[in-house]
This record gives structure tokens, sequence and C-alpha cells, in this order.
């Protein structure tokens, strides 16, 4: 009761193991992209969208931390890979309307 | 001098959850009437085609034509997981747009286990629909 009045700790708990030079983290959390990280897993592309969650679970950890210019690095990851399995994604369906378009010119032919 | 900036860009920022909305909109009515049950409409699936084996987006495609046509019971059997996804982008969806129109800023962080635990989920969920005698999973 003898702390009441006192101003609050800083909201992310457990910070300042040594690592970040301000006790309080600055800022807002860096944006950890898990929305794209599950589209990729479910609609595109498996292994990227793995890989997703991991740098999306590594910003969470690393800023609950304390940790911001970590949790940054895998928010820049993160992106990284969202914008990877984007690309993947229009490439693999250009990719299919390719071959679709050419087994259905060669079933054509061969079907005898 | 920021609450100013956030007064001025707070019609840009309703912009970006509604064209989400639209996007996704679109989306569900394409799948809806393009039926992906039906071979050569969609792409298979490059893991499925390439190991046999099934991913945890397996089924995907056709559990939103489910969704669109307003059958959850035919969804939750191709794939359960795009079902309670789809729930859970639903709420977030949400919680952009209120904090979006009222120009505030994220202030709850979910906890890293949350995350990870998401990932063994995934991971779990991956081999558990590829097992014989679990056809429960499977898409």
């Amino acid at each position: 009761m003898s702390d009441f009045g006192t101003p609050p700790p800083p909201p992310p708990p457990g910070y300042g193991y040594g690592t970040s030079p301000n006790a309080q983290p600055a800022g807002p959390p860096p944006p950890n992209y898990l929305v794209f990280a599950i589209l990729s897993t479910l609609l595109c592309c498996l292994p990227l969208g793995i890989a997703s969650i991991v740098f999306a679970a590594q910003v969470n950890t690393k800023y609950a931390s304390g940790d911001v210019a970590g949790a940054q690095e895998s928010s820049a990851k993160a992106r990284k890979f969202a914008i990877y399995a984007a690309v993947a994604g229009v490439v693999v369906g250009l990719l299919y309307v390719v071959v679709a378009a050419a087994g259905l010119m060669t079933s054509r032919t061969v079907s005898s | 001098m920021t609450a100013l900036d956030q007064r001025v860009s707070r019609p840009a920022g309703t912009r970006r959850p509604l064209a989400v909305l639209a996007g996704s909109t679109a989306f569900v009515a394409y799948v809806g009437a393009v039926d992906p049950n039906t071979a050569g409409h969609y792409p298979t699936c490059p893991f499925l085609l390439v190991t046999g084996w099934y991913c945890p987006g397996c089924g995907s495609l056709r559990a939103v034509h489910a969704l669109a046509h307003g059958d959850p019971v035919t969804a939750l059997a191709r794939n359960p997981l795009l079902v309670v996804s789809a729930l859970a982008l639903g709420w977030v969806w949400w919680g952009w747009l209120r904090r979006s129109a009222s120009g505030a800023s994220r202030q709850r962080v979910a906890p890293g286990w949350a995350v990870w635990g998401f990932l063994g989920v995934v991971v779990v969920y991956w081999v558990l629909r590829n097992l014989p005698g679990l056809s429960l999973l499977a898409p």
C-alpha cells in the first residue's frame, strides 16, 4: 500500500535485461504480419507460411523481453516473407495456367 | 500535434480495412461461384502434387466455397483450421477497423508463446491429417 501513487511500470514486462540501452522500450510494437503468415499457410505457400509464423512469434517474444531492435529485425523478415509468399502465389498461379494450357494442347494432339 | 496528425490521417486509415473487406468479399464470391470441387478450376496444392501428402491449407478453397454457400458443416469437414482461422481473422479485422476509425494505435500485443503455440497447432494439424486412421481432419 505504500506504493500507492507511484507511477506504473512500463507496459512490456521483463524489460531491460541489459539488452536495451533505454529502460523503456520506445514506440508501439512492430507489426508481426501474422495475418499474412496465416493466409500464406492456408491459401498459398506452406514453407513460406511456416517461416512467416516463426518470424511473427520472434517479433512478439523479443518485444515482450524489451529487445525492440531485435523485434524490428524480425518484423522486417516477416514482411519480406509475406512479400515472397505473395510473389510465389502469383508465380504458381501463372505456371498453372501455362501448364494447363500446354496440357490441354498435348491432350488434344495425343488423343487419337 | 500528434492528435492532429491522427485526425488528418483518419479517412486514409479506414480506407484500408474497407479495401481489404471488399477484396475478401470478391474472393469469397469468386470461389463461391467457381466451384473448387470441379477439377481444373484451380491449381492443385503444390505440396500435395509433389509429396502426395496433405498440407495445412489443403481443402481451403472447398471450405471457402462451402462457407459461401452457407454450409459450415461441409466447410469444417474440408478444412477446420480454415474455418477457425477465418473467424479469428474476422475478429482481428474488426479490431483493425475500430482502431483505424478512432485513430488509436495498437496497444496490446499477443504474448510470444501464443504465436509459438499457433505454430505448434499448425504443425500437429499438418501431421494428424496425414495419418491413415484419422480421416476426420483430412480434406
